[in-house]
């Protein structure tokens, strides 16, 4: 009696997130990958009909009658997962830093920083890139200031760039590459650090063999929940890239909103899920391996 | 430290950072106030006038068809702020129920699914927001559900059960499971342990959540757009449209406005904690 009660307790109590996300998570991404190999319709809509040409528009494959390939298409992939490696470096850059100064001071100013570097989760994402519009526009308070001083005489072309989507990119992603490395740091052994240096190590040497190994996991976890975000973002390419800065998230919204050729647009993001997927089996297999030779 | 120099030069890299982070968003404060209409750049004198506008209380001394905009935007804004906030204390309300419900379920029972569901909820947290959106996009066009300040719902509880579930579990680890036997040994069935010995311990972490999801959803641009349909229209999704149409000086008015309210909300939670830690 009290098992079937227990188990009575537990189906309550698990029924709602299992039709939920089966219903509204689980089977929208099937239904993507269904669309991406269905026939487009004439007018935006869909024939129920196999059609593998939206996977050869962007690899190669296609009978230049129905559909023709692109190679624009690889070369924006190409340049998403480059815009989104270049911005977990440079999140890491300023991180690495950063994490470790916050953690050496004062418990008082720790939890002040601590509370500014989180203080940006809170706020919204839009008005955050918004300033970067106003920052960096050729009458923006950037070139104000530099021709004001007379470093430059032109205002400078950075808005609607490759370099302001990155810049953008960073600054949205920059607290969630700082909690998991300041945690990482924070747990430094500071005693092996000290034992590094006084049997000799240089600073480089012992930052090679004692630091960067005990934080990696940090800059793994950081890495990761960095660059899946990035690869997919088409808020930032949007508000601040021009034509050079567009970004697969772009292609997608496109096709989807502009264009209508939702087959095409699924299968595009069929792309962006495998490579966020191809990320997280990477990086968790990375992780076990680490866990493996630790233990 | 050892090295005076070293430190020196961290702690300058450290402030540049915080700068970074922050003097963008001074920038949008300061430029609320600016009066300059056509370059907001050049500053011209003090003034309330943008927020005026928003609020309705166009003092603008200008003639009657700017005023009309003004009204116009006013009221797009006002209705967007409403839908913002009606998405999320319903969002809020079912990702908290069933991100409980989910944690509780998976600390305190044993049975095979559980490594599946422990990896099967952090997937909506990593999947991109842009395949979630069309994922659900396509989905409520093919079973024909218009789309609705209802489909916006959905779409926030997809990823925010997650949230909700990711801290409610991190609390329930903290508990000690002696009380919940004691509970059952001295007769209290399921229900009543889970109720009255449970929930009480959790609640600080399922106030954290709630007010996680709240945010989330209040802040969420991405899934908004593909499932608003036409007629709704969210806070972030507003400000995406004005900051695509053009740079106007009343944005500025509203993004201060919203980096005010999330201080006051990061400041409250915060305090929770604090108090939940005394």
């Amino acid at each position: 009696m009290a098992i079937r009660r227990q188990t009575l307790v537990l189906a309550t109590l698990l029924t709602p997130v299992t039709l939920f996300l089966g219903v509204f998570f689980l089977l929208p991404l099937l239904i993507i990958a269904l669309f991406s190999f269905l026939t487009p319709g004439l007018y935006g809509g869909v024939e129920w009909a196999f059609y593998h040409w939206n996977y050869g528009r962007i690899f190669g494959w296609a009978d230049d009658i129905i559909e023709v390939y692109e190679p624009i298409y690889l070369q924006i992939l190409a340049r998403s997962l480059g815009f989104a490696a270049l911005t977990v470096l440079l999140c890491l850059l300023l991180c690495y830093p950063v994490a470790f100064w916050v953690s050496r001071l004062p418990n008082r100013w720790r939890m002040l920083f601590l509370f500014l570097i989180t203080l940006p989760f809170f706020s919204s994402l839009i008005v955050r890139l918004y300033a970067w519009l106003l920052i960096l526009k050729p009458s923006g308070i950037l070139n104000t200031v530099l021709i004001g001083v007379g470093a430059i005489s032109e205002p400078l072309e950075i808005l609607y760039t490759p370099a302001a989507v990155v810049l953008g990119m960073v600054y949205v992603m920059v607290p969630f590459m700082f909690l998991p490395l300041y945690s990482a740091v924070d747990n430094l052994d500071r005693a092996l650090i000290e034992a590094s240096m006084d049997l000799g190590a240089t600073r480089l040497q012992t930052f090679l063999k004692v630091v960067l190994p005990q934080t990696l996991p940090g800059i793994l976890g950081g890495a990761v929940i960095v660059f899946i975000p990035s690869v997919g973002n088409f808020i930032v390419p949007d508000v601040l890239g021009g034509a050079k800065g567009l970004m697969i998230g772009n292609l997608v919204e496109q096709q989807f909103l502009s264009a209508r050729n939702w087959p095409f647009g699924s299968a595009l993001s069929m792309i962006v899920m495998a490579v966020v997927l191809a990320v997280l089996l990477g990086s968790t297999a990375a992780a076990k391996r680490k866990g493996g030779q630790n233990a | 430290m050892r090295n005076p120099i070293g430190w020196a030069a961290l702690t300058l890299f450290s402030l540049v950072f915080f700068l970074f982070i922050y003097a963008p968003l001074l920038v949008i404060i300061g430029y609320s106030f600016n009066s300059n209409p056509v370059n907001m750049m050049i500053w011209e004198h003090f003034t309330f006038d943008w927020y005026r506008g928003l609020l309705g209380l166009g003092s603008r001394a200008a003639d009657a068809n700017n005023r009309a905009a003004y009204i116009e935007s006013t009221d797009q804004m006002l209705r967007a702020l409403r839908t913002s906030l009606t998405v999320a204390v319903v969002t809020t309300t079912i990702s908290t129920l069933i991100g409980t419900a989910t944690a509780i379920a998976l600390a305190r029972y044993r049975f095979a699914a559980k490594g599946f569901y422990n990896g099967f909820l952090m997937l909506p947290m990593m999947m991109p927001d842009i395949v979630l959106g069309i994922g659900l996009l396509i989905f409520f066009v093919t079973i024909g559900m218009n789309l609705s300040m209802l489909t916006i719902i959905i779409g926030h509880c997809t990823f925010l059960i997650s949230y909700v579930f990711i801290i409610v579990q991190a609390r329930i680890a903290g508990l000690d499971p002696a009380l919940e036997e004691a509970s059952a040994d001295l007769g209290a069935s399921e229900w009543v342990t889970l109720h009255k010995v449970l929930l009480p311990q959790l609640a600080p972490g399922i106030l954290g959540g709630a007010l996680l999801a709240f945010v989330i959803s209040m802040d969420d641009l991405v899934i908004t757009y593909f499932v608003a349909g036409t007629d709704n229209t969210t806070l972030p999704v507003f400000i995406f449209g004005m900051v695509r149409r053009g740079v106007k000086p009343e944005i500025n008015a509203i993004a201060t406005m919203m980096i005010a309210a999330s201080i006051v909300i990061a400041a409250l939670g915060l305090w929770l904690r604090a108090r939940k830690t005394e």
